[in-house]
């Protein structure tokens, strides 16, 4: 199902665009003439269909609620050439996370890679886990057999601190 | 020279290569680099789930560069560069913004210092220490070598952040490459993205991303794609033999971290600078050195 289909039963909704533009604290994406050069050099277009340009014209009509529940918010590979390349200094990218912002305060389905990100930075300051390398000739090494510094974890305050950064209301 | 350090996640936890290159070869070149103690996660993965906290931890790697006195600060990942630069441009023009992530800085004993100065690998070398002593403090140029170089995106997107190189025609790597005595090859997919991004949601197009720019590469017969990005690397080195079956080819190119490169050419031993942790065929390009 294309994303235009999604949008043939759907009604508009000013109040979930107004919530969108007020993260972006940027305005400018009124501003989009639908000239398709973000879409035309899209890293996600060719494989996953993102139209970034489609999105545009899609939050400007008030069809928030559905992007947001959308997967498609979630092809973004964030390379930032429709940021680059607008000749209106909107930025799709910026909508785009916006987007993906309003999908976790509304608890719709979140690729599980990211909150696992967030829970591991919750838990020791980094948002991955320390790996052992196997080499090409099958020798294993850690950070240190390779004699390098040991990582200092933060104090427990970090984690107080950053959970309330993360309840924070955005607007 | 000395500046603080912020390594970010990746660097830290598996990309290590890129440390041990980094630690190896700035020294050499005059820069001191103190690394930040307690350093967190500059908030690139927490943007997309929410922007507020990803904020203020960029703005938390700027206030512990401030604990060291040092007003400059390298950030070799291209993620971590993008994600701390964006931050600090959204503290300039938003002021309850700063002021909201300064309280929250203050509660754990921190003060963000809107005036340190934001390095990545590329810049650091190219403009601050420059073409002219890199090819002074050379022991070992290299000949006959072509090879390709691949920028990645954020520490060249957006302009308005104020970025390493050119948005549409990065040429600093490539002459950074050049002044080794390698020659680089122009190529349409230069600024093809290496999809690192897409692995949080769709791994599949991620490799083919990959995949399919390491393809065309060996289709050019060079000897090596040079990055400075752990992300990149990750995809490019780490992923590599997982591409080969998302673009149905056989991938053997070596990739390796243009402070791994330049740290042969300033003759450091190939181990030291983690050479041996590349998981691409490196060694069909160190056999191509001068002795």
């Amino acid at each position: 199902m294309s994303l235009i289909d999604l949008m043939s039963m759907a009604k508009p909704e000013k109040e979930s665009m107004r919530k969108v533009l007020a993260k972006l604290g940027r305005s400018e994406f009124i501003d989009c003439f639908q000239c398709l050069k973000c879409t035309s050099g899209c890293t996600a277009l060719k494989l996953l269909e993102l139209k970034p340009h489609e999105i545009m014209k899609l939050v400007r009509l008030g069809f928030v609620n559905e992007l947001a529940a959308s997967e498609i918010i979630w092809t973004c590979a964030t390379c930032l050439k429709c940021v680059q390349r607008c000749p209106q200094k909107g930025s799709p990218y910026h909508v785009i996370m916006a987007l993906r912002n309003l999908a976790v305060e509304r608890e719709a389905k979140v690729p599980e890679a990211y909150l696992k990100a967030v829970s591991q930075i919750l838990e020791n300051g980094l948002s991955q886990t320390i790996q052992k390398i196997t080499t090409r000739k099958m020798e294993t090494f850690d950070r240190t057999s390779l004699k390098l510094p040991k990582i200092s974890a933060p104090k427990e305050s970090f984690q107080t601190v950053f959970l309330k950064a993360l309840e924070e209301k955005q607007e | 020279m000395k500046m603080a350090v912020f390594w970010g996640c990746r660097i830290l936890t598996s990309q290590y290569a890129y440390e041990m290159s980094v630690r190896q070869v700035f020294p050499k070149l005059g820069v001191e680099l103190v690394d930040l103690r307690e350093a967190t996660c500059c908030g690139g993965p927490v943007k997309s789930i929410n922007a507020f906290a990803a904020d203020y931890l960029a703005a938390r790697a700027l206030a512990l560069a401030n604990l060291t006195g040092l007003t400059d600060l390298l950030v070799p990942c291209n993620r971590c560069h993008f994600t701390i630069s964006e931050a600090k441009h959204r503290m300039e023009i938003n002021e309850r913004l700063r002021l909201r992530i300064g309280e929250l800085l203050k509660e754990d004993g921190l003060e963000y210092d809107p005036n340190i100065n934001i390095w990545h690998v590329i810049d650091l070398l190219h403009d601050a220490v420059g073409l002219e002593k890199i090819k002074e403090t050379v022991k070992k140029p290299f000949k006959g070598l072509e090879l390709a170089s691949h920028t990645g995106c954020q520490i060249i997107r957006y302009s308005d952040l104020g970025r390493v190189d050119d948005a549409e025609n990065p040429r600093k790597l490539d002459e950074l490459i050049n002044v080794l005595g390698a020659e680089t090859v122009d190529y349409s997919e230069k600024l093809d993205c290496c999809g690192a991004v897409l692995t949080y949601s769709h791994q599949d197009a991620a490799l083919s991303l990959a995949g399919s720019k390491i393809k065309a590469l060996q289709g050019l017969n060079v000897d090596a794609l040079v990055v400075c990005c752990p992300a990149c690397q990750m995809m490019f080195d780490s992923e590599q033999k997982d591409a080969e079956t998302a673009v149905g080819a056989k991938l053997d190119l070596p990739v390796l971290y243009y402070t791994q490169l330049l740290g042969l050419a300033l003759d450091i031993e190939a181990e030291k600078l983690g050479l041996h942790l590349n998981q691409s065929l490196v060694d069909k390009l160190l056999t191509k050195l001068p002795a």
